[in-house]
């Protein structure tokens, strides 16, 4: 049997007085695919950013494959991606320079174009992305996260702010990594895993149900 | 890592001239400085060597300031620094790409705010030119290593705008006093040769030391 690629045992997460995330423990395999459900404040977000190494836990631990997310090498995060709330993108550069900059700071090669086109904004490559509505921006982050085919991929309510074509650019993303890389998706759509035929767990109040 | 630095700091170049958000404000920040003081000593004959040494590089930090309260703020917008923290990368990569961009920034200021200066203040002779320059090249070394490395000690707070200055102001002082001293040297007077540029290079291999050694740590969680 694989070990597992995302281990939390036990984990916490306190800010302050509020406890976010409250001894969650999961265990996620290679190349499975997991759907986070939960209401707003549950504890989805914190969950993933602890996985993705960005949290210390204030109790317990992350852990990628057999390090702690916080301290994982680069070597373990030229593998992963994360794809939060906010886009990751500089607003002062173009679309394809965003890629770029992400694909040469991971020292990976793609054809930008391509990734572009696939998430419908080919036409709009060379526009500075300050002018870019929120589904736009979510497009071209979901582009972001995949451009280095990542074994990893966190996403955070990635389907927030896009249209139906966004959506089922985003089922189609999620349903081509299944089996192939490790999947971890914070959603409100309760039909997500369901679609995917994927495992869901649910958390509420900084717990996993 | 010398290559993502490159990067990094290519970027905020890049950002810089197509919003123009940081040059331009501290561009008219100095000259203003530099005219009001010149306008406010016009009395005083007597005081003017001094006084410019001085207030040049007093204004020059505050100038600085200025600039580094922006420091991270194309990264905090849309979360970028967080992309920049998961990049297979050094994290003292980030700090010092940024750190050469505020070097740039600050040099590309001086190149047209100095020669200000000198005209307002200098009609006739003046402090030699090289000792000036070297000056504040070093100076402005050591103002963007403490500088970004105090910004990324604030990044996380919710009042960053306010540590900052509280954070770097005080770490600033010896590089006044480095480049007043270092000044006062360029009109000929003795006040210990070429002493004051290696002060201001010891300070900058220390916080270049400091920093690196630091920055892995200081911008993660």
């Amino acid at each position: 049997m694989q070990p597992p690629v995302i281990t939390l045992a036990e984990c916490s997460k306190r800010f302050g007085e509020r406890l976010a995330l409250r001894k969650a423990t999961l265990m996620v395999a290679a190349g499975e695919t997991v759907v986070v459900l939960g209401p707003n404040g549950a504890g989805k977000s914190t969950l993933l950013r602890l996985v993705a190494g960005l949290l210390r836990p204030t109790a317990g631990s992350a852990r990628i494959g057999d390090v702690e997310a916080i301290a994982a090498p680069k070597e373990v995060r030229a593998g992963l991606a994360y794809a939060g709330h906010q886009p990751q993108l500089y607003r002062g550069l173009t679309a394809r320079e965003n890629i770029d900059l992400h694909l040469r700071l991971h020292q990976a090669t793609a054809d930008t174009g391509a990734l572009l086109e696939r998430v419908g904004l080919a036409d709009r490559a060379d526009e500075r992305i300050d002018g870019f509505s929120r589904g736009m921006l979510q497009r071209l982050a979901l582009a972001r996260a995949t451009a280095h085919d990542p074994v990893l991929l966190l996403l955070d309510e990635p389907a927030s702010g896009l249209d139906a074509d966004g959506r089922a650019l985003l089922d189609a993303t999620l349903r081509a990594g299944i089996g192939s890389r490790t999947q971890l998706v914070a959603s409100h759509d309760h039909d997500l895993a369901e679609r995917l035929g994927v495992r869901a767990i649910q958390l509420a109040n900084g717990g996993l149900a | 890592m010398i290559g993502a630095a490159l990067t990094i700091a290519r970027v905020k170049f890049v950002l810089e001239i197509r919003r123009r958000e940081v040059i331009f404000a501290m561009l008219l920040f100095l000259a203003a400085t530099i005219v009001i003081v010149r306008v406010a000593l016009s009395g005083d004959t007597g005081a003017g060597t001094r006084a410019a040494a001085g207030m040049l590089w007093a204004a020059v930090v505050f100038t600085a300031v200025l600039g580094l309260l922006r420091t991270f703020a194309a990264e905090h917008e849309g979360g970028v620094i967080d992309a920049l923290l998961l990049a297979p990368i050094d994290r003292a990569s980030i700090w010092l790409g940024t750190a050469l961009a505020q070097f740039g920034f600050l040099t590309a200021i001086e190149l047209v705010a100095v020669p200000v200066w000198w005209a307002l203040f200098f009609q006739g002779g003046g402090p030699s030119v090289g000792t000036v320059v070297i000056a504040l090249l070093l100076a402005n070394v050591g103002i963007a290593l403490v500088g970004t490395l105090s910004a990324a000690l604030a990044l996380g707070a919710r009042t960053r705008d306010v540590l900052l200055p509280v954070l770097v102001l005080p770490l600033l002082l010896p590089v006044v006093l480095g480049g007043v001293t270092a000044t006062y040297g360029a009109f000929g007077e003795e006040v210990g040769g070429l002493r004051p540029l290696g002060f201001l290079a010891l300070y900058d291999l220390v916080f270049l030391a400091l920093a690196w050694g630091t920055s892995e740590h200081l911008l993660g969680d």
